[in-house]
């Protein structure tokens, strides 16, 4: 039946490599770097955050998640920093250590920390109260420097350990002697962790090369070996437990346990990878390396799609998540140098409420009080509708179905009918002149090339070109050339351009002897059509050297 | 007898036959082995002194074909071919018996309004050849009325006869009147079907229009038709005919013009008619001398003319009645509206009490103006109460004036020009009849359509000059179809077909060629157009004209294929600007043409089909899938048919082959919204074809020459010919799509431009003016055919379809005729059935239209065809008469049939389900206490075999199935 009014439809312009890719673009984002320089400028050995206890803190109400998820520790020489991650800010010191702390990790619940060091002690400490940390448990077992603690993900008492003397060890809270020790490394142990989704999994990676499975249910301990050419600086599993990765010397191994074997070597790091950590709910690892190279890696087929340059060698990074959805927040990266950089991406309401900050603010010097006024009754309005949702959020506890009270992302019901916009209600009117001026105005906020090559193309298919083009001033027709001019050069944008050139220069060129900006415009584009020309013959000279190469080459 | 000849040795003008014979006339290669080859080059001519002796009669096809094949003694003008003449017509009609045409179904609504049954149950709409009955509850057709409008022995063939109007009998409501524009008067009874063989015959130059008005006559009401007719170019009558006059063939004339009227209306029982001729206006009263009136001869009219401020294109009138004190009916007045080309609308209020006394022509009479159309007002009518206008037109908008008011409401943005507008006789509702070969019934109260009949909406070429060409416009309509239909047919819904057809007849069939950026998705087993997608550039809701006044023109379909799987669609469009556009663009030599050609846009684009809803989404659109300093022209587009892969050949001389892939965003799998993979598709291979100078050193072929071609992958996808070259020498490679590497390279297989390439086994179809089918693995031509020299459009329209199930192929073209350079109105088409193995022709068929398409029918033996009046052919090798879908009146389902017996409604029920069916028989037999019940055990496997015999289209007759399945259900268990 009766046919609904659509918009002009925008162009889908042919894919080009881009420079910027979107992944890149999400990376980008991490911005507001936050440097803080450790005391006495020890290197930053390790930085960690409590991930969700199995997810179900998170699902619950925001508030626990946020209290619960709101620390994380870097550890740098004889201390452990604990810090926060919505405020940024250092909260809390633990000095309490003979020597070089290694590994201090806050608890899934974020009420206690532990932390090995090189005097091979091992101490539990009270994260929550007062300034000064309680030591809670201390173990001396192992007689080397204890480099690995972690906190098991599923038992809140449980914890492993991974010391010099080459043993791993599994501890219980209240008891003062290990539950479990695994031995079989040949040397040095660095790195460990305990597998996700498999409780009685860990892994751990040792100077010897090895990475090694161990169960805590088999008697032998040791269930997987796997050899590489360069000592484990880092071990990693991705969720789901069957992946594992390992930094090997500047390059990481993807490891399936399932297969029991090495899917792929990553070469991306030209020095030692010193340390992974998972970003994006899983979804991408990145590692940090001697180098002084940050490297995202998606998790399917192990392609760089994101990158970034630290000026001194990076001991530790971690991408601190945070919020009910675990979305990245922070980018954590601590460097040989002892400065940590905190690279902090906004999402969602914060980065609206960011932006509108940032309008009010440039509107206030300004001193627009009418506009500002209006920004303070879309913001009333804006507030007003998220109150209703959240209250709705809270009536939410017990319903099944939670309808937002703003219409557009109801999905089912009647869509909102899409409000022409100025220049598309000209257009369809056939206002075709007061609508291309609209499309090209360089200077309007809502200005995008490609709007404006549609808008071109339409009126190349609706054969009204001419008549936008036709009838206008030299204050009207300049806006047209200096666009032109400006894109003329753009392959995508070369065809169309160059049939407006010509109607401009067929139409307008008795007119040049009277204005001479007009004159001015219409030289800048001859030049810049000239410069093209040649670039284009210098492609086609070098096309055809290349092509009599070939020949000769094929011949001989 | 045997003419031997080495291909492309022969001079064209050797052939030449100026005589019109389409096919089929010299054998080459082959070595003539038995003496019967020659009689089976029999030639099937029809010659161009009796151009209407061979199968005019649309529904008698069967009988018709020897016709076609022998009745032509004067063949001997041909040179050359004389030989032929005298062959025997065994063969043919041997072979023929197992092909058979269906009759055809669909065809085209004309500009006739539609007519509401007076207990609005039915729709009667009045199509090109044939009246058609639809229920409005349903939208279901009751009834095809075919009529056999092209006669066999018509001499002038240009002035091809027509439906010019259609009236309900306004005595017998179940009868319709039905004029033809050659004098041919049906009186049909549309509730049985009868008398579409035995209508009445007026011997009139040309009938123009017809009423039809309830009389007294000797107190009794009966019919009275009033026939406005042509008698000579600037004159016409107004003849009265009653039954008995129309026996007689002698009316009484009634008015005699100087004018040339286009429109006759009457109302109030024939007491007052209205004849609208150009910009006058002629009204005519019944002169009521207070006696009644014994025959038609006593009707006297008083006839009063006055002009009209434009060119009028349709009136409505409203009378009103009043009883006098006698008794009697008169009119009290007469409120009149009519629509003008120009788009204004007058009212004239009571028209009667403004007409001056005389029969000569009156002052100015000032009707009132309503004025919004843009262009010719195509219907206006009034509403029930008289309160309302409703007018519409080509800008596709449904506009109701409230006279009280002026105030207007607007039905916007339906699907094309509204043609014809009748409100019901109850006032309930709107039947609108659309453009797009579609009519709606709109209930007034919610504006909602109730009843949808769409057809299949490809051009046609029609016998009625548009409204608006009335007026002059920058663009002219165009009157031939120069492009032939792009058809596939889904092979996962073998009942679907899909055209590529656009925004209804007239905007589509302006500008240089018609637009088509539209795909129809047609049932042929419901015979309803499913959907419509677009499918290139359109916008319905946007004006359609330039502030020039020219019509946009839209993208054109030139290509469309299916993948074999049925998930995806290849189509290829193309635009090009306008050549008026481009005047500013000329610099150096160049020609308006060549700069069009340069800004041409030839996009190839690949859709996927939504499983569920049939629907097209686009995945990927190649922009210059061929090009060399401009886009190129895309030949071809063909489907591998093991694999989701398209081959297309471009005129820049390179086959590329397209595969789909994941679609990847920095280097990941990209999704959509709920998680699927998305793929897109990307050329995985292009393999440069050897240009024909390569080969022959000798030929230098210049960069220019056009080249034509054509692409079919072998049955097994494993290998692919792509004909291709210049007219000069075409020639066919053979290309292994495993690693494109070129196997062979065969010249000399045609003749001319490429019209088609086609695979089937090892036997590979070329068409161009040549039909040669050769063998591929013994590397040997196993016959070949010369076609007559024809028109380029007719060449343009030459069709080859090859159905590999039953290994048959079928060649359509148009007959050749020399007087006409274009293909309009009265070109008539010839269709050839052949087998791959044998090179005598299996059916040779003549239509009386051009067939615009031919598409193998999908899962079964026969070819389904279309052709220029948007008919449906199907041409299959079952014994069985073929059948298209069946009319509800044809299952046994009668209307007026209120006391149906429950086991009639198990005979509709039962070709739904077999298990309806056995509750049916269960049923019978329950009432029947002596009958020994027992439930009939069929195999699945017999029903299957039984309904799964042909496609719905093709089935036999309703009854045969019905016989075979209650034979197949009545036979005890034992004897299964």
């Amino acid at each position: 039946m009766a046919a609904e009014v659509q918009p002009l439809a925008t162009l889908k312009l042919p894919t080009v490599v881009s420079p910027i890719t979107a992944e890149q673009r999400y990376w980008k984002s991490f911005k507001n770097q936050k440097s803080h320089t450790s005391t006495a400028a020890w290197p930053i050995s390790h930085i960690s955050f409590p991930g969700s206890s199995n997810g179900s803190a998170a699902s619950h109400s925001l508030v626990t998640a946020a209290k619960t998820n709101d620390l994380f520790a870097v550890t740098s020489g004889p201390r452990v920093d604990i810090f926060s991650i919505r405020k940024r800010e250092l909260l809390k010191t633990i000095g309490r250590f003979d020597s070089q702390a290694h590994s201090g990790e806050i608890r899934a619940d974020g009420r206690v920390l532990v932390a090995g060091e090189d005097s091979g002690k091992m101490q539990v400490f009270d994260v929550g109260t007062g300034t000064r940390a309680v030591i809670l448990k201390t173990w001396h077992v192992h007689k080397q420097p204890v480099w690995v603690t972690k906190w098991s993900p599923a038992e809140l008492t449980t914890l492993m350990s991974c010391s010099d003397d080459k043993t791993v060890r599994l501890w219980d809270l209240p008891s003062n002697a290990p539950s479990r020790l695994f031995a079989g490394h040949q040397d040095y142990v660095r790195s460990g962790a305990f597998m996700p989704d498999r409780n009685n999994l860990l892994v751990s990676g040792s100077y010897d090369s090895t990475v090694r499975v161990w169960d805590a249910r088999a008697p032998a301990g040791s269930v997987l070996t796997f050899k590489h050419a360069d000592p484990i600086e880092e071990v990693l599993p991705l969720p789901g437990g069957t992946t594992l990765l390992a930094a090997t010397g500047s390059a990481i191994s993807v490891l399936d346990l399932v297969a029991a074997k090495p899917l792929r070597l990553i070469t991306n790091h030209q020095k030692t990878v010193t340390s992974l950590s998972l970003a994006s709910n899983g979804r991408r690892v990145v590692s940090g390396s001697l180098d002084g190279h940050v490297k995202v890696f998606e998790t399917t087929n192990w392609n760089v799609v994101s990158g970034s340059k630290y000026p001194s060698p990076i001991l530790s990074l971690s991408v601190i998540a945070a919020g009910a959805g675990h979305e990245d927040r922070h980018l954590a990266v601590g460097m040989q140098s002892g400065v940590l950089s905190l690279r902090t991406r906004l999402s969602g309401a914060t980065a609206e409420k960011a932006r509108a900050r940032a309008a009010e603010d440039a509107l206030m010097v300004s001193g627009a009080t009418s506009k500002l006024a209006k920004i303070d009754s879309a913001k009333a309005k804006r507030k007003r509708n998220a109150a209703s949702n959240k209250s709705m959020a809270l009536l939410g506890e017990n319903v099944d179905v939670i309808i937002p009270t703003d219409a557009t992302n109801s999905a089912g019901g009647r869509k909102r009918r899409v409000k022409l916009k100025p220049w598309q209600r000209d257009f369809r009117e056939g206002r075709y002149a007061a609508c291309l001026d609209a499309v090209l105005d360089l200077s309007s906020p809502e200005y995008q090339p490609v709007t404006a090559l549609s808008v071109l193309v339409a009126l190349r298919h609706r054969s009204a070109l001419r008549e936008a083009l036709e009838g206008r001033d030299e204050v009207t027709v300049l806006p047209l050339l200096k666009w032109v001019i400006k894109y003329i050069s753009d392959p995508r944008y070369a065809t169309v351009c160059v049939d407006v050139a010509f109607q401009l220069f067929d139409i307008y060129s008795e007119y040049v002897g009277g204005s001479s900006e007009l004159a001015d415009q219409f030289a800048v584009m001859t030049g810049k059509v000239s410069r093209e020309v040649e670039k284009a013959q210098m492609a086609i000279i070098t096309n055809g050297m290349v092509e009599s190469l070939m020949i000769g080459g094929a011949e001989a | 007898m045997v003419e031997l000849r080495t291909p492309r040795k022969t001079s064209k003008a050797s052939k030449m036959d100026a005589n019109g014979e389409t096919a089929s006339l010299k054998k080459r290669k082959r070595e003539p082995k038995e003496e019967t080859t020659a009689s089976q080059k029999r030639q099937r001519s029809k010659p161009k002194t009796q151009p209407a002796a061979a199968n005019g009669n649309v529904d008698d096809t069967t009988d018709s074909q020897e016709s076609t094949l022998f009745e032509n003694k004067d063949l001997q003008t041909a040179n050359g071919d004389l030989e032929l003449t005298d062959a025997s017509n065994t063969l043919t009609t041997r072979n023929t018996s197992a092909w058979k045409v269906s009759n055809p179904m669909g065809g085209r609504m004309l500009d006739i309004d539609p007519i509401f049954s007076l207990d609005e149950r039915y729709l009667l709409i009045t199509y090109n050849t044939s009246i058609q009955v639809y229920s409005t509850e349903d939208s279901l057709l009751v009834r095809r009325i075919s009529l056999p409008i092209t006669k066999l022995d018509s001499g002038a063939e240009l002035s091809s006869p027509h439906i010019v109007a259609s009236a309900l009998s306004a005595s017998a409501p179940e009868f319709l009147w039905v004029a033809c524009s050659d004098g041919r008067i049906w009186h049909l009874n549309w509730a049985t079907g009868e008398g579409a063989e035995t209508p009445f015959t007026i011997d009139v130059k040309k009938v123009l229009d017809m009423t039809v008005e309830s009389v007294d006559i000797r107190d009794k009401q009966e019919d009275v038709l009033f026939i406005l007719q042509k008698l000579t170019k600037s004159s016409a009558q107004i003849v009265a005919y009653d039954l008995k006059a129309l026996r007689k063939k002698t009316g009484k004339l009634i008015h005699t013009y100087d004018e040339n009227p286009q429109l006759l209306r009457s109302a109030a029982g024939g007491r007052l008619i209205v004849a609208a001729a150009k910009e006058t206006l002629h009204i005519g009263t019944l002169k009521s001398k207070g006696k009644t009136v014994k025959a038609v001869d006593d009707l006297e009219y008083a006839f009063h003319s006055f002009g009209v401020p434009d060119l009028v294109t349709c009136l409505d009138i409203r009378p009103t009645l009043q009883t006098t004190k006698k008794g009697g009916i008169e009119i009290q007045f007469v409120d009149l509206v009519i629509g003008c080309a120009r788009g204004a609308i007058y009212v004239y209020g009571d028209l009667l009490s403004k007409l001056p006394g005389s029969a000569t022509k009156g002052g100015p009479i000032q009707p009132r103006k309503l004025h919004w159309h843009r262009r010719a007002v195509h219907s206006v009518k009034w509403s029930e109460d008289g309160n309302y206008l409703i007018s519409g037109g080509a800008e596709t908008v449904l506009v109701l004036w409230q006279l009280d008011t002026g105030k207007r409401e607007f039905l916007p943005h339906l699907s094309a020009t509204i043609e014809n507008i009748v409100v019901s006789p109850k006032g309930s509702s709107y039947a609108l009849h659309l453009d797009d070969n579609s009519a709606m019934v709109l209930s007034t109260a919610e504006m909602k359509p109730t009843t949808y009949v769409s057809g299949i909406q490809s051009l046609v070429l029609s016998d009625k000059p548009s409204k608006e060409s009335l007026v002059r416009r920058v663009w002219r309509s165009v009157d031939e179809i120069s492009t032939p239909l792009i058809t596939t047919s889904n092979p996962t819904n073998p009942s679907q077909i899909f055209l590529c057809v656009g925004n209804g007849q007239q905007a589509s069939s302006t500008g240089n060629a018609p637009s088509t950026p539209l795909i129809q998705v047609f049932d042929v087993s419901s015979f309803q157009g499913v959907s419509k997608h677009p499918i290139a550039r359109t916008n319905p809701t946007d004006t359609n004209m330039t502030s020039q006044g020219a019509p946009i023109i839209e993208p054109r379909v030139t290509k469309m294929a299916f993948s074999h799987d049925g998930k995806w669609l290849a189509s290829v469009d193309e635009w090009q600007p306008p050549e008026r556009d481009l005047e500013p663009l000329l610099t150096g030599s160049k020609t308006p043409c060549e700069v069009s050609r340069e800004r041409r846009e030839i996009y190839l684009k690949f859709w996927e089909i939504e499983a569920e809803d049939n629907s097209l989404q686009l995945v990927s659109r190649i922009n210059e899938a061929h090009f060399t300093t401009e886009s190129e022209t895309i030949l071809d587009v063909a489907s591998d048919p093991i694999s989701s892969r398209f081959a297309s050949l471009g005129t820049d001389g390179v086959v590329r082959f397209w595969s789909p892939k994941l679609r990847r965003k920095d280097g990941l799998a990209s999704t959509g919204p709920e998680g699927q993979q998305l793929r897109t598709w990307s050329c995985s291979r292009a393999v440069e074809l050897p240009a024909y100078g390569q080969l022959e050193e000798a030929v230098e072929v210049s960069p220019k020459t056009p080249r034509s071609g054509a692409l079919a992958f072998s049955e097994d996808g494993s290998v692919l010919f792509a004909a291709y070259g210049p007219s000069s020498g075409a020639v066919v490679v053979v290309i292994d799509t495993a690693t494109g590497a070129i196997r062979d390279t065969i010249p000399d297989l045609s003749r001319g431009d490429i019209r088609g390439v086609e695979a089937v086994s090892s036997s590979l179809i070329i068409l161009s003016e040549d039909l040669t089918v050769y063998d591929i693995v013994s590397d040997e031509v196993q016959y070949s055919f010369a076609l007559k020299e024809t028109s380029e459009a007719a060449k343009q329209m030459t069709h080859l379809a090859v159905n590999r199930e039953s290994r048959s192929f079928a060649v359509a073209a148009p007959i050749p005729n020399s007087s006409q350079e274009k293909l309009k109105k009265g070109a008539k088409s010839e269709l050839v059935v052949f087998s791959v193995d044998e090179e005598v022709p299996q059916l040779i068929q003549m239509f009386p239209q051009v067939i615009t398409a031919v598409l193998p029918a999908t899962n079964s033996a026969g070819f389904v065809a279309v052709d220029s009046a948007a008919q449906i052919w199907s041409i299959t090798e079952s014994g069985e008469q073929a059948q298209m879908l069946q009319p509800l009146a044809d299952l046994n389902m009668e209307e007026s049939a209120s006391a149906v017996a429950p086991v009639d409604h198990a005979v509709e029920d039962g070709e739904a389900s077999d298990e309806e069916m056995q509750d049916a028989d269960a049923d019978v037999g329950m009432e029947d206490d002596d009958y020994d019940v027992h439930q009939a055990v069929v195999a699945p496997q017999k029903l299957a075999e039984i309904f799964n015999a042909a496609p719905a289209f093709a089935m036999a007759p309703i009854e045969d199935i019905f016989n075979q399945v209650a034979s197949l259900f009545s036979t005890r268990p034992s004897t299964i």
